[in-house]
């Protein structure tokens, strides 16, 4: 009985004086924003590697006989992509964000847009090789099947490979995005508050740290088991659809 | 096809094509003429770049010398617009390459509304009598994967011949199906034969050979061992080569 008591005073404590319960709904709001607009980012970065690198892949002996200059601007480029892969992918994301907000974005204290941009650039790297992966996990006879009818090269890809790609890396891409949410807990090192760092300030300040803690784990997995069932749905309607 | 039979629809001129890393040169100097309307059957053992030769004529395969006029233009010329001469050259394929993700109907009006600039209704309508004609017409809205080999490559012929080609192309088209459908994609290309389509054909079937070609090209080794008529290819008993694939096959 005395347990129960104890608990439900911390409980108070941490969660009801002050609406300290608020500071979690804050943190779980920027936690979201900063996911959703860092894939968006990812995405778009992700986009344009992978049809770099691939265009790059399929073309090569083409481009080299057309010669010259152009051979060489598409070397630099695909070159440049995969410095950036390689940077992203071996460096810890946290030193990622660190840098981003006191050495690239020194001047800016907006935490929120920095741990954006910061997750954005990475999740751009691990975006652009599920896409990739993708693109060529579409069978070749696809490719010359567009280019034999007399569509070119970006034809073939918008009308045929990108639509069966899409279909291919949707449910790996919103795993992407649950891992995202999860990884930006580290964004309370550059001061953003978030789920992560709500937590740990009501531990801060109440002395508790069991509840906040649990607390912040629990909705975490609430969370991702809400978003991992979604992704499941999604994926059962796309393989029912045209099998 | 209007014109004069005798006329010249593809000429390829010492095609060769060797592959990297490879001393094996796939193309040894192919010389082909194909007239308008003529259907040649390309046969030969497995290598002997019979596929190598057909994959090139659309520059599916980029030949290392040599050139290919079709029309009149050599394609394989840098500056040349590939895609517009691919429009008229259809090409079935081994494994069908239908697009998965598309309807039936789809399948067949996609090239030649984006390319073509046919409006929709016309299109379908030309594709409608296309599916009636290789008698699928009630599988339009169907998708590809709820089909059988036979009826997919039937499809994969109409949606060749929506965008109105030339001259078809037929990359070992029963290869891939089971027996038992082979019958039903033999009797649609001779149908394609006997109404005049110019049609270049790599295949194992010997008896299509026989009866639908105009001439058989024997390749063995990236060359042509042989171009004849049916009756004096499979009469033929001088080329050592081509007796003893005769014999192998026959």
């Amino acid at each position: 009985m005395e347990f129960f008591n104890k608990l439900k005073e911390d409980f108070i404590l941490c969660f009801v004086d002050d609406s300290r319960w608020k500071w979690l709904w804050d943190g779980l709001k920027n936690t979201m924003i900063i996911t959703f607009f860092a894939l968006l980012i990812g995405l778009v970065i992700g986009i344009v590697i992978a049809t770099v690198r691939s265009t790059f892949d399929k073309n090569r002996e083409e481009y080299k006989k057309k010669g010259g200059f152009f051979y060489f601007i598409w070397w630099i480029v695909n070159a440049i992509c995969n410095i950036y892969l390689t940077v992203v992918r071996g460096t810890p994301v946290v030193v990622q964000l660190l840098i981003c907000y006191f050495i690239v974005f020194a001047s800016s204290r907006n935490g929120v847009a920095v741990a954006i941009f910061a997750f954005g650039i990475n999740s751009g790297a691990y975006v652009a090789e599920i896409i990739r992966g993708g693109i060529m996990s579409i069978d070749n006879g696809q490719f010359e099947a567009g280019r034999s009818l007399g569509y070119n090269y970006v034809q073939t890809m918008i009308y045929i490979i990108i639509p069966q790609v899409f279909k291919a890396i949707l449910p790996t891409l919103c795993n992407e995005f649950i891992v995202l949410i999860k990884e930006t807990s580290v964004a309370g090192y550059v001061g953003v508050m978030d789920l992560t760092k709500a937590g740990d300030r009501i531990r801060g300040v109440t002395f508790k740290a069991f509840l906040p803690l649990i607390a912040v784990a629990l909705i975490y997995l609430v969370v991702v088991i809400i978003l991992t069932r979604l992704v499941n749905v999604l994926e059962r309607r796309l393989r029912k659809n045209e099998r | 096809m209007n014109g004069n039979t005798n006329d010249v629809i593809i000429e390829t001129h010492d095609l060769k094509k060797h592959y990297k890393g490879s001393t094996i040169k796939a193309l040894n100097g192919v010389s082909l003429k194909i007239h308008r309307g003529e259907v040649v059957v390309i046969v030969g053992p497995s290598g002997s770049g019979k596929s190598t030769f057909l994959r090139s004529l659309n520059l599916l395969e980029m030949p290392t010398s040599g050139s290919i006029v079709f029309n009149g233009v050599d394609i394989t010329d840098k500056k040349v617009n590939i895609n517009r001469h691919r429009q008229k050259m259809g090409m079935v394929f081994q494994h069908f390459n239908l697009f998965p993700h598309m309807t039936v109907l789809k399948n067949l009006t996609s090239a030649p509304m984006k390319l073509l600039k046919l409006s929709k209704a016309e299109a379908e309508e030309r594709a409608m009598q296309l599916l009636a004609r290789v008698g699928l017409a009630d599988r339009a809205d169907s998708y590809p994967s709820t089909l059988s080999g036979g009826q997919k490559q039937r499809i994969a012929i109409a949606r060749a011949l929506a965008m109105n080609p030339e001259v078809m192309l037929f990359d070992e088209p029963t290869s891939a199906l089971d027996p038992e459908m082979v019958g039903e994609v033999l009797d649609l290309m001779k149908e394609l034969a006997a109404e005049g389509m110019t049609m270049v054909v790599v295949t194992h079937e010997m008896g299509f050979a026989r009866e639908v070609a105009d001439r058989i090209v024997f390749m063995s080794d990236g060359v042509v061992g042989a171009d004849a008529t049916p009756d004096e290819f499979f009469n033929n008993t001088e080329n050592p080569r081509l007796r003893q694939f005769l014999d192998k096959i026959l």
